[in-house]
């Protein structure tokens, strides 16, 4: 009861409905302490078996328990049916009241041919009413459900948290679950297992997407010797991206898409350098004779985060992307690699040895505030959401490699991928438009 | 890759140069690899050489040892110790017996840390090699260089016996 009164003074402080119940502001992702029941969208007609509509209601109940902040509340004790009414005068708010419910989600869905109309809304059971602003009509074609519920997600993170929720994009990782070496796969929040989109059939690197989230650079050893190349995930094209027989370990595209920070091994020597659309070196940034190695661009596209053993032991740096300002990140640990910068700037992930593993630490681009989000198992390679909020990773903890999320305080922690195979090198796409 | 891995075989054995050690051997292989045989029949020689790479796309896990002996170096390291000269200079005395001969060195880790870093680091291990054998007078164009980082690893084990054997540098040979 606390917790609703404080939620809502700062509702109204944020200038939203004071009646709203909820806010992100006093219930972090990992505290699964807001109940909210999720019915399947009413059938309007087209949808009789109501399979659309379990579709749906089986994504977007995922991503609601993904994030953290919910606990779904048993469909088995569901005060309404999937028939009853979508309208706040004919909800029995009393009756989702008592079975704990502070936020009730129906709809309803019509399909006709190969289209859908999906209408969604979001109750405040305690105010007994829609919320406007995170309710949502939808069209489009019958597979595009799942990523209707992704928006949905996304919509409800927002109203409750300020911020948009990153359900709605993809992950992309490196995978042996066909049993053929290494490809690269993607995967959506709604998939049980992810899906193939190389043909490499040999060893591939650190995929990474572009920033329309439509292509992926990685490295593979298709010629041999590891080089950079792009696939593009809707049409599977691949092509070489850096031209030349240089030996190049990873890549990654600016924020704007214009230019690519590569890490090239020439001599048993890895250096980053700076290239432009076509591959071609417009400078290196790194000259040292110890390895330098995964750069990370900064959202402004001015600095970015890379991997250095130049004081004996591999750590943290940021450097602008002129070459000039090197700064160190890591302070601890005789061992920190593979740094991630937030989208939203104030934050760097990277992986360090500690714990009997290794593990995710987050810290701010100064290096202040660092903290160990991870335990169990060895964690390695955060890539992170498109809001700044989560991060996934490769970890051990269940057996094997495979993909977790954490938010960037370590409080949620969910598995994302399971199954034979080994998932690892995860890079969250931005949001998908 | 593999051609010619009989020959070098059959060349030593003749010479008695080296110690074999079983390099002629077929190794590594785990029950259901399936090396025995040829597609077309004959003297099957899929169990020997070839890159780490190439065997894994048979099926065939990594090479340990070989006509050339693997060189090994600590945890996040690629100095070489004096077990490691030693067993390069043995190494160099066969490339000198057998001058037309050339090898790629491949640089290889333990399962530990993360993946590119691990692929700059076998760059090095490799190197560290390669330039020892230049210093011991093998001419630069016969030696090239690759890392698998810890994408290849001989043993999947998380033990400090099994992290050792994959922390190497193993050297394939190529012909002439």
């Amino acid at each position: 009861m606390r917790t609703f009164l404080v939620g809502v003074v700062l509702v109204a402080l944020a200038a939203r409905d004071a009646r709203a119940v909820v806010t992100g502001a006093i219930f972090g992702p990992g505290s699964e302490s807001f109940p909210i029941a999720v019915v399947p969208p009413k059938d309007l007609g087209g949808d009789p078996g109501g399979a659309l509509g379990a579709r749906f209601a089986k994504a977007l109940t995922r991503d609601l328990d993904l994030s953290g902040y919910f606990r779904l509340v048993d469909p088995k004790t569901f005060v309404e049916s999937e028939t009853s009414g979508i309208t706040a005068g004919e909800i029995d708010f009393v009756g989702w009241s008592a079975i704990g419910a502070q936020a009730l989600v129906k709809g309803g869905i019509s399909a006709s041919g190969s289209g859908i109309a999906l209408e969604v809304r979001l109750f405040d059971v305690p105010g007994r009413r829609d919320v406007p602003q995170a309710s949502k009509r939808f069209s489009g074609g019958r597979d595009d459900v799942p990523r209707m519920a992704h928006r949905m997600a996304d919509a409800i993170l927002e109203f409750l948290t300020s911020e948009r929720g990153p359900f709605d994009s993809k992950i992309a990782m490196v995978s042996t679950r066909s049993g053929r070496l290494k490809d690269v796969y993607t995967w959506t929040f709604d998939q049980d297992d992810p899906v193939r989109v190389t043909d490499e059939r040999s060893l591939v690197i650190a995929p990474r997407w572009r920033p329309d989230a439509r292509a992926l650079v990685f490295a593979s050893y298709r010629e041999h010797f590891p080089r950079l190349f792009q696939v593009d995930v809707g049409s599977r094209q691949t092509a070489r991206l850096v031209p030349g027989p240089g030996v190049v370990l990873d890549g990654a595209w600016s924020p704007d898409g214009t230019r690519l920070l590569v890490t090239r091994e020439e001599g048993g020597n890895s250096d980053i350098y700076l290239l432009d659309r076509s591959g071609q070196v417009v400078q290196r940034l790194t000259d040292h004779w110890a390895i330098d190695v995964s750069p990370a661009w900064a959202p402004d596209g001015r600095r970015f985060a890379f991997c250095s053993a130049r004081t004996g032991s591999p750590q943290i740096y940021v450097m602008n992307v002129d070459g000039s300002e090197v700064v160190r990140v890591s302070h601890t640990g005789s061992y920190n690699t593979s740094p991630a910068w937030s989208p939203k700037g104030d934050h760097i992930a990277y992986t360090t040895r500690g714990g009997g593993g290794f593990q995710v630490v987050v810290t701010t681009p100064d290096g202040g505030n660092a903290q160990t989000i991870s335990s169990a198992g060895s964690n390695e390679d955060p890539s992170w959401a498109p809001d700044g909020r989560y991060l996934v990773f490769s970890s051990t903890r269940a057996g094997g490699h495979h993909l977790f999320l954490a938010d960037r305080d370590g409080r949620t922690q969910k598995q994302l991928t399971r199954g034979a195979g080994d998932d690892t090198s995860p890079a969250w796409s931005a949001r998908l438009e | 890759m593999v051609r010619g891995s009989w020959t070098w075989c059959l060349a030593l054995a003749l010479l008695l140069v080296v110690p074999l050690g079983g390099a002629c051997k077929k190794k590594g292989l785990r029950p259901g690899e399936g090396a025995a045989g040829g597609a077309g029949g004959g003297i099957g020689e899929e169990g020997l050489g070839g890159s780490s790479l190439e065997r894994a796309k048979r099926g065939l896990g990594p090479e340990e040892n070989g006509i050339l002996k693997d060189v090994h170096f600590g945890f996040d390291r690629y100095d070489l110790d004096s077990e490691g000269r030693d067993i390069l200079g043995r190494n160099v005395e066969w490339l000198r017996q057998n001058p037309r001969a050339k090898v790629e060195l491949e640089g290889h880790c333990d399962s530990r840390g993360t993946i590119e870093y691990n692929l700059a680091l076998g760059a090095k291990r490799a190197k560290t090699v390669k330039d020892y054998l230049v210093t011991q007078g093998i001419a630069a164009d016969r030696v090239s260089t690759i890392s698998y980082g810890k994408e290849l690893p001989l043993c999947h084990d998380e033990n400090e016996t099994c992290w050792a054997r994959n922390r190497r540098v193993h050297a394939v040979v190529l012909g002439p």
